[in-house]
C-alpha cells in the first residue's frame, strides 16, 4: 500500500444508506474515508411515498432515531430505517453535506448520476486554489435499506480496494475502470476536477 | 514535571534543532510529522530561522521515502513564496526533483511550478537591476516551463493531467487580463501580461505574450490527439473553459476546439467514457455560455448544447444577463 493513503469520499443524496454503508465497509478495511450527502435536506422514507421525513444536516442520527421511534416504532423497524440509523450513529454523529466540506480528497465515489452531477457542479463552482486533482466516479447503487448487510462485496469496496493498491492511481485509473465495467456490467461515469 | 519545564524553556531554534535530529534518525512515517512541525516553526512561527535551517531541510530531498521528497517540494514552495530571493538557491533543487524517478514526486513539482512560475515572474519584474545569478535563475524557470509543456506528451497519464493544469495557468499568466475577464478572488493580485512593463530591462513583454499563445496552441494540439485518454480530455475541456472565461480574447479558439471535438470524439473511447466526456462538454459549454463575451458565439454554443441533449430551459437559464452583454457591446 502506498505510504500516503487515498483520501476517499463516498457520496449519496442524504448520507444515510448508500454512502453510509460504503463508509462503514471502507473504514473497516482501513481506508481514510468520509461520507456525505448532496441534497439540500436529509430525507428518510415516511408513512407514504409523498410524506417523507425531512431533517436538516445538523440533526444527529440519534435524534432522527428517537423521532422515528416516537412517530411509529413498528413501521420504521419493519422497513429497516431504525436499523440503518442505529448503524449510522455508530459510524459518526450526523450526516454531512458535501458542498459544505472544504477538505480535499483524491477520490470521490458517488452512488447515482444525479449526485455525481451535483458533486461536479459544486467542485466546478469552487475557485481553483491548489490545482490538486480529484477523481470523481459514479457507480450506480440501488437505494434500498434491505440490501444492507448482504454478503457480496459492496461495489465501491471492490473499486477502492483495487485503486488503493495501484502504485500510480492516476495512470491506471482508466484501465481499472474499464475492467470493473466489464466485470460488473455497470457503466461508470468518471471525470477529474481540481481544487 | 521537570521535562515539561525544559520543553517550555526551549527556544524555537532549539526546538527545530531537536526535531531535525529526531527526523534524521528515524525512517518511519513519523518523520513526515516531525518535518511538518519544523516547517510550521520556521515558516510561520519564526521565519527569521528559515535561512539557518534551509540546508538541513533541503537535504531531505534525497530521502528514500517519496512522501518525504514531496514534503521538501511543498516546503520549497512555501519558503519561496515567503522570501522570493530563495528562488535563486532553490530553483536548482526543484529542477533536480522534476527529474525524480517517482512520478508522484514529478507531479508534485509540476503542481508547485504552477504556483511558483507566477511568483518568479512577479519577482523578476519588480527587480531594479538584474544580476547574472538572477538571470540564471529566470533561465532555469523558463527551461523548466518548457520541459513541463513537453510533458503533455509524457507516457504517464497523471503527469499529462498535471501538465495540462500547468499550461492552463501559464496561458492565463502570459496573456493580458481585460475588462471582460473573469477574475477569481484568489487570483486578483496574480501577475499577468498587462502588468509587465513594455520597457523592462530584462523581461521581454512581447516574447512572453508569444510564449502564452504558443502554449495555447500546444494545448489545442494535445486535445485533438486521437489517443488522448478520456480523463485528460475532460481535464483539457475544463482548462479551455477557464481560459475562455478569464481570457475572452481566446473565446473563438475555445469554441472552435469544442466544436471539433464534438464532431470527432477519439475512436479509442469506450461507451461510458463517451458519456463522461459529453457530460463534461455540456457542463463547460454552459459555463462559457454564461460569460457575456461568448455572445457572438451563442448560435454555435446552443447548437452544440442541443446536440448534447440539453433542454431549452436549461440553456435559457444559463444565458448571460442582457445588460452585461449590452454594456460590453457599447
Amino acid at each position: 500500500m502506498p505510504s500516503h493513503p487515498l483520501r476517499v469520499a463516498v457520496v449519496c443524496s442524504s448520507n444515510q444508506n448508500r454512502s453510509m454503508e460504503a463508509h462503514g465497509i471502507l473504514s473497516k478495511r482501513g481506508f481514510s474515508v468520509r461520507s456525505f450527502g448532496t441534497g439540500s435536506h436529509v430525507k428518510l422514507p415516511g408513512p407514504a411515498p409523498d410524506k417523507p421525513n425531512v431533517y436538516d444536516f445538523k440533526t444527529t442520527y440519534e435524534q432522527m432515531y428517537n423521532d422515528l421511534v416516537k412517530k411509529d416504532k413498528e413501521l420504521y423497524t419493519q422497513n429497516g430505517i431504525l436499523h440503518m440509523l442505529d448503524r449510522n450513529k455508530r459510524i459518526k454523529p450526523r450526516p454531512e453535506r458535501f458542498q459544505n466540506c472544504k477538505d480535499q480528497f483524491d477520490l470521490v465515489v458517488t452512488c447515482e448520476e444525479r449526485v455525481y452531477d451535483q458533486v461536479l457542479e459544486d467542485l466546478n463552482s469552487r475557485e481553483q486554489e491548489s490545482f490538486q486533482p480529484v477523481h470523481v466516479i459514479n457507480v450506480d447503487i440501488q437505494d434500498n435499506p434491505r440490501q444492507a448487510g448482504e454478503p457480496q462485496p459492496h461495489p465501491s469496496e471492490m473499486d477502492c480496494q483495487c485503486i488503493q493498491h495501484t502504485e500510480d492511481m492516476e495512470n491506471e485509473m482508466d484501465e481499472l475502470l474499464q475492467e470493473f465495467e466489464e466485470k460488473s456490467s455497470r457503466p461508470f461515469l468518471h471525470t477529474v476536477c481540481f481544487y | 514535571t521537570e521535562e515539561e519545564t525544559t520543553a517550555i524553556d526551549m527556544t524555537t531554534s532549539e526546538k527545530v534543532v531537536d526535531l531535525l535530529n529526531q527526523a534524521a534518525l528515524i525512517t518511519s512515517e513519523s518523520k513526515l510529522t516531525i518535518l511538518k512541525q519544523v516547517q510550521e516553526l520556521i515558516i510561520n512561527k519564526d521565519p527569521s530561522l528559515l535561512d539557518n535551517f534551509l540546508d538541513e531541510i533541503i537535504a531531505f530531498q534525497t530521502d528514500k521515502s517519496m512522501e518525504v521528497r514531496k514534503f521538501v517540494i511543498g516546503f520549497i514552495e512555501e519558503a519561496c513564496k515567503r522570501d522570493n530571493e530563495l528562488l535563486l538557491k532553490l530553483i536548482a533543487n526543484l529542477n533536480m526533483l522534476l527529474k525524480d524517478e517517482s512520478v508522484n514526486v514529478v507531479k508534485k513539482v509540476i503542481l508547485t511550478m504552477t504556483h511558483l512560475y507566477k511568483v518568479a515572474l512577479q519577482w523578476m519584474v519588480r527587480l531594479k537591476g538584474i544580476s547574472d545569478i538572477q538571470e540564471a535563475c529566470w533561465e532555469m524557470v523558463t527551461t523548466m516551463k518548457d520541459e513541463i509543456i513537453l510533458m503533455l506528451d509524457s507516457e504517464n497519464d497523471g503527469i499529462r493531467t498535471h501538465a495540462i493544469k500547468f499550461v492552463e495557468s501559464l496561458i492565463i499568466t502570459l496573456s493580458p487580463r481585460t475588462s471582460d475577464s473573469e477574475v477569481p478572488k484568489r487570483q486578483e493580485n496574480d501577475i499577468s501580461l498587462e502588468r509587465i512593463p513594455k520597457d523592462h530591462a530584462y523581461i521581454r513583454h512581447s516574447s512572453l505574450g508569444q510564449e502564452g499563445k504558443m502554449a495555447l496552441e500546444q494545448l489545442l494540439k494535445f486535445m485533438v490527439h486521437p489517443a488522448i485518454s478520456s480523463i485528460n480530455l475532460t481535464a483539457a475541456l475544463g482548462s479551455l473553459a477557464t481560459i475562455a472565461r478569464q481570457r475572452p480574447m481566446f473565446m473563438s479558439e475555445v469554441i472552435q476546439a469544442y466544436e471539433t471535438l464534438h464532431a470527432n470524439l477519439p475512436p479509442t473511447l469506450a461507451k461510458s467514457q463517451v458519456s463522461s466526456v459529453r457530460k463534461n462538454l455540456k457542463l463547460h459549454l454552459l459555463s462559457v455560455l454564461k460569460h457575456a463575451s461568448s455572445f457572438e458565439f451563442h448560435g454555435q454554443i446552443t447548437t452544440l448544447l442541443l446536440d448534447l441533449g440539453t433542454q431549452q430551459q436549461e440553456i435559457a437559464r444559463n444565458m448571460p444577463n442582457l445588460k452585461d452583454v449590452r454594456k460590453r457591446q457599447r
